[in-house]
């Protein structure tokens, strides 16, 4: 340290340049201070914004869908919570990863490389294994992750919606997609009821994508969706899909069935059915194998795929309200209503047959080909006699025939709560002309749907009003408070209450002694109209559609039950009124009774009352005949001993009135007799058979009144050997008749 | 903080023969602004890291500030000391201290690599420290020296240039091999301030700077794997948002932090990127979460912090009572207000990321350590100064 003091000591130079230093340092500090001021303050709102969208989250609440629900509260649709699986690769340990793989695949059921390869995208918080799991499965996840003490496999409440009848009510209900919307029906319809208001929260994220739990802000709350209670009535639609199901098969329907059960007085659908049904549990499944596997075999992927998209859309469609057809002979009831209303006919007026008219260039025939000569005006209803009506059409003019077609809700869609109603292909007061008012006088050329026909004979038998067909009944909230009455009003008043109970009546008679008689159950007042329409609009001439219409009771209609079974194919023909006719009638068999409606027998009928066999044993033979006969039974005494020790058949068992009951009075084997065959036999022979051989009859199908009805089945079958005294119901059909 | 108390109870208590300062005052408002920028420091700290903490270290919101505590009580201490230590002791030993260095700069290419660089040696249940800082200090010691030995043949070639070049050259290569270019650029630019305070001739600043262009070119054509670690992080600097996948993602959440705090910020506490959105957040991007929590006001409070640490250094400097102590006071300075310059324009993204954290307030309890020691030598300076001339 022995140098000079100014060899040591700080320069001027040193000094200046220091100054420069400071001079670039607060110029280099100055420059990043500009630059922060112009990212915080002058392009702040461009990086709060961003900022936001990294920090924050809008997280959906998903509301519960409401229930769908028969008339009587039964749950028809429903949602439940089901949980879905996830996996959060980032959160768990790789030496699990095998482990996780293998547990989730095992209960999931599903192959552990899938899951290995999802766990495999490490940097990734959210990788989905399986959605819409049940809760034993989800407890059997969670069971797994707390055993072996695994992190990073996440379980998350999801809806899903479950139709608990599989495949009843399908093209009513239709279904949801896979965020539970409504795709079809019902769900598609009400979904915005159904589906209540989703919940919004906002919540901090942190960079791992997590709620930072404690910090959100609830912007609207969730409301869970409305309950639907519908008008459809389970029982009433379980008879309608069975007979509809059953006959449709039998008849081989190649386009498909409708069938539709309203109330007549307020356009209640109580029951409609579309045969093929398909599951709404599983609505993408087609439900015709041989469909599928046909298209399955198409080679060209775009083209499955379009053919697989097609078959699911036509599979999901509803008939009923989606399709048109030509209503044929049913439509005969509009006419009628319209000339009689409109006082064009009376009952006094009278037609004439000869088989076919011609209306300017066009011979239009009558199905009776060698026609029905002089007939009045039930007659021509009953006749179903295509001239008369062509007439009848010519008598009230266009103006007048087109004022009733609209007047009956036929010129426009229906307004039923289903979606994607269409409405009918008319002609009207402008467009029709001689020809076209002719051929649609009785049911040809103008194209309605399905629920147009019902709604507007339910219009007709009903006093006259014109009522809304509608399955929705009121929304209701969890408590089932009702939020919305959802009943339509009565539209309007189209026809008389004196012309609606002249149409009423003729329908009766028609099922009584025309060519409904298939529909005809003993006790109930039915009325009915049969319709076979040939298809115009495809390539085959020989396509036709098979209806019938029936109303009861006729002094104070109920129900009017539709039933159309499109290109019938089977051994019976293709006549509305012998595929279609019997189905109403069984259907109203069913569903009469069902709905508390009494019976009432006349004379004629006395024989299909039904009466508890009561007891006779112990009783002397005077005096066990006594008793029955007191009940309307018969008795049949087999042995040589004077007290009754046994009787055929058992008290309690239900028989008709005039049955024959055995008593022994000897100890010993029954008396066993061999059923005869009664197929195609007219009831006059069908008793004096089974009287014969002391057997009891119990009669169902057409009215049996006369003989112009034979057996089309009878049940036990021929050549059975059953006791004394059995019960052998035979059911009548008439299969004289054509349209 | 307590280390304020601590601060103004005098050092008398130190004296002794190993601490030839007799009794002299060191630099009250540089203390000052030291304890300022410490105390700010550990509170920023803990605010950008507890999340940090709770999220990666089960819920332990003190996991770094409490190893920060630790070192900053130790580092006090080592200033207080340093600053009773006669700052020539450190001339003596200046083979030692570069033997030292290089062995460490070698050794350190052998240690365990962290994201693909090897600049930490780790020495177990001790801790790790990066042997770049002890070089950083060592280099300025031993230009100061060479200033002050040199100082009248400065403006010659084989004495003002050719001695500093051989230093800066040897470490920049070693530094390279990490590699580590934060540590290159500040050691150069910390050399070359001292080289320009001490007088080189300015022209050769030219050259230089000219040379450096040109060697730059050399040696991206020699290792073209370099061109794309660099053009990776200037692409990443200008356009953060395209390349949010990967290394843009930290440019871009710490340019989003900086710039939502607004004027006065979301309030100490409260930043939402340093919830795990903006990574090392309680590292080389703590101004980020500091503009993102205090505004733009408490942002260009660091900033005067530390240019009045840097301003009161030069005062200390210019009125040292050597050029040693002078230089040595010029190097330490810049080196941190160096350092404090590119973490703050890396975070506003006003250059590009270079990994360099800002002094006092980055989490690292050996780098606290050394800044605080180096504090302790300009204090060691100021105590001998002549401060009250011309005040």
């Amino acid at each position: 340290m022995d140098r000079k003091r100014s060899n040591i000591n700080v320069t001027t130079e040193m000094k200046k340049r220091t100054i420069w230093l400071c001079t670039g340092a607060l110029l280099c500090f100055s420059i990043v201070i500009v630059h922060m001021f112009k990212i915080r303050i002058v392009d702040y709102e461009k990086y709060k914004t961003k900022a936001t969208d990294v920090q924050q989250r809008e997280t959906e609440l998903s509301p519960m869908r409401g229930s769908i629900y028969d008339a009587n509260g039964k749950i028809l649709a429903q949602s439940a919570t089901v949980w879905s699986i996830s996996v959060s690769p980032v959160d768990t340990k790789k030496e699990q990863h095998q482990l996780i793989a293998d547990g989730l695949g095992k209960i999931l059921e599903i192959e552990p490389d899938v899951i290995l390869k999802k766990l495999g995208k490490e940097k990734s918080y959210y990788q989905s294994i399986k959605m819409k799991v049940d809760k034993p499965i989800a407890d059997e996840v969670r069971l797994f992750c707390q055993e072996n003490e695994i992190k990073g496999v996440n379980i998350a409440e999801d809806y899903k919606r479950y139709y608990p009848y599989g495949d009843f009510a399908s093209t009513i209900l239709g279904f949801c997609g896979s965020d539970n919307q409504g795709l079809a029906g019902l769900e598609s319809y009400y979904d915005s009821e159904l589906t209540g208001e989703k919940g919004r929260i906002i919540s901090a994220k942190n960079g791992w994508g997590k709620d930072m739990g404690t910090d959100y802000d609830v912007i609207s709350e969730t409301k869970d969706g409305y309950g639907l209670v519908t008008t459809i009535d389970e029982t009433v639609q379980h008879y309608l899909e069975k007979q509809l199901k059953l006959n449709a098969e039998k008849h081989k329907v190649q386009e498909g069935a409708v069938g539709v059960v309203m109330n007549v007085k307020t356009g209640a659908i109580l029951g409609l059915a579309v045969y093929p049904a398909f599951d709404p549990n599983k609505p993408y499944e087609l439900v015709d194998e041989n469909l599928y596997n046909s298209i399955m075999a198409i080679v060209d992927e775009k083209e499955r795929n379009q053919a697989m998209s097609q078959a699911r859309q036509k599979q999901w469609r509803n008939k009923a309200v989606n399709d048109l057809y030509e209503p044929g002979s049913v439509f005969k009831i509009v006419t009628a209503s319209a000339a009689l209303d409109s006082g064009s006919a009376t009952l006094n007026s009278s037609y004439y047959c000869s088989g076919s008219v011609k209306v300017e260039n066009w011979t239009m025939k009558c199905a009776h080909l060698s026609g029905h000569g002089a007939e009045t005006f039930a007659q021509a209803l009953i006749n179903s006699c295509n001239p008369a009506f062509i007439k009848m059409g010519q008598d009230m003019g266009i103006d007048t025939f087109y004022n009733y077609f609209y007047g009956f809700g036929l010129a426009e869609k229906t307004g039923i709560d289903l979606p994607g109603e269409q409405n009918s292909i008319h002609y009207t007061n402008k467009t029709h002309n001689t020809v076209t008012l002719a051929s649609c006088s009785f049911g040809q050329s103008n194209k309605i749907t399905p629920i147009q026909m019902i709604t507007a004979v339910a219009t007709a038998v009903n006093g006259g009003n014109l009522v809304t067909p509608h399955i929705g009944s009121r929304l209701v909230d969890k408590d089932g408070n009702i939020v919305k009455d959802l009943t339509p009003a009565i539209r309007r008043q189209v026809v008389s209450e004196e012309t609606s109970r002249t149409v009423r009546n003729i329908l009766e008679k028609n099922v009584f002694e025309g060519n409904g008689k298939n529909a005809y159950v003993a006790g109930y007042r039915v009325g009915g109209k049969s319709g076979t329409s040939q298809k115009l609009d495809t390539p085959q001439k020989d396509d036709y559609i098979a209806s019938f219409v029936g109303v009861a009771p006729c002094d104070n209609p109920e129900i009017a039950v539709l039933i159309t079974f499109d290109d019938p194919r089977g051994e019976a023909g293709y006549y509305g009124g012998q595929l279609a006719g019997p189905v109403v009638g069984s259907l109203m068999g069913d569903i009469l009774p069902y709905l508390g409606v009494e019976p009432i027998y006349n004379a004629s009928e006395k024989s299909h009352a039904s009466v508890s066999v009561s007891s006779i044993t112990g009783y002397s033979i005077t005096d066990a005949t006594v008793k029955l006969q007191r009940a309307g039974l018969n008795v049949k005494v087999v042995g040589n001993g004077e007290n009754v020790i046994s009787q055929f058949p058992a008290v309690g068992t239900k028989v008709t009135v005039g049955s024959t009951v055995v008593a022994y009075t000897e100890s010993g084997e029954s008396a066993m007799v061999s059923v005869p065959n009664l197929i195609n036999k007219t009831p006059d022979a069908v008793r004096a058979a089974l009287n014969s051989q002391g057997l009891n009859i119990k009669e169902d199908g057409a009215y049996s009144g006369n003989n112009s009805v034979k057996v089309s089945s009878q049940s036990p079958n021929a050549g059975d050997k059953v006791p004394m005294g059995t019960t052998i119901t035979v059911t009548y059909s008439d299969t004289s008749f054509t349209e | 903080m307590a280390n304020k108390a601590k601060g103004k109870s005098k050092f008398k208590i130190l004296k002794g023969n190993v601490f030839n300062q007799k009794g002299a005052k060191l630099d009250m408002p540089l203390l000052l602004i030291t304890f300022i920028l410490l105390a700010f420091g550990l509170v920023m700290l803990y605010s950008a890291s507890y999340v940090y903490g709770i999220y990666r270290f089960h819920g332990d919101s003190l996991h770094y500030i409490r190893d920060q505590a630790v070192f900053a009580a130790i580092g006090v201490v080592a200033m207080l000391i340093a600053s009773k230590i006669d700052y020539h002791i450190y001339k003596n030993y200046i083979k030692f201290l570069m033997a030292v260095v290089y062995i460490m700069l070698v050794v350190v290419l052998f240690m365990p690599d962290y994201n693909g660089c090897h600049r930490w040696i780790v020495i177990e249940h001790v801790g790790t420290f990066q042997p770049s800082e002890i070089a950083k200090f060592v280099i300025v010691v031993v230009f100061a020296n060479m200033i002050e030995k040199n100082y009248d043949k400065m403006k010659e070639f084989q004495y003002g240039i050719v001695p500093f070049l051989i230093v800066l050259v040897s470490i920049v290569i070693l530094l390279f091999f990490e590699p580590h270019l934060s540590g290159i650029v500040i050691i150069c630019t910390v050399g070359a301030i001292m080289m320009f305070v001490g007088g080189c001739d300015v022209k050769w600043f030219f050259i230089g700077f000219g040379l450096l262009v040109a060697g730059i070119i050399r040696v991206l054509i020699i290792f073209p794997e370099s061109i794309h670690y660099a053009s990776v992080r200037i692409d990443n600097w200008l356009h953060p948002e395209n390349d949010l996948s990967n290394a843009g993602y930290q440019s871009y959440m710490g340019k989003l932090a900086v710039g939502s705090g607004g004027l006065f910020g979301l309030g100490l506490g409260n930043s939402r990127q340093k919830h795990l959105h903006l990574p090392e957040g309680q590292n080389d991007f703590i101004f980020a979460i500091i503009c993102e929590e205090l505004g733009f006001v408490g942002g260009v409070m660091v900033i005067a912090l530390f240019v009045m640490l840097f301003l009161r250094g030069i005062y200390i400097a210019v009125r040292a009572k050597d050029k040693y102590g002078a230089m040595l006071v010029v190097g330490i300075i810049s080196q941190i207000c160096l350092q404090a310059f590119l973490n703050v324009a890396v975070a506003t993204g006003t250059i590009p990321n270079t990994g360099i954290s800002l002094p006092f307030f980055s989490e690292g309890g050996t780098s606290l350590l050394m800044i605080l020691g180096e504090i302790g030598v300009v204090l060691s300076v100021s105590r001998s100064a002549n401060l009250n001339r011309g005040e």
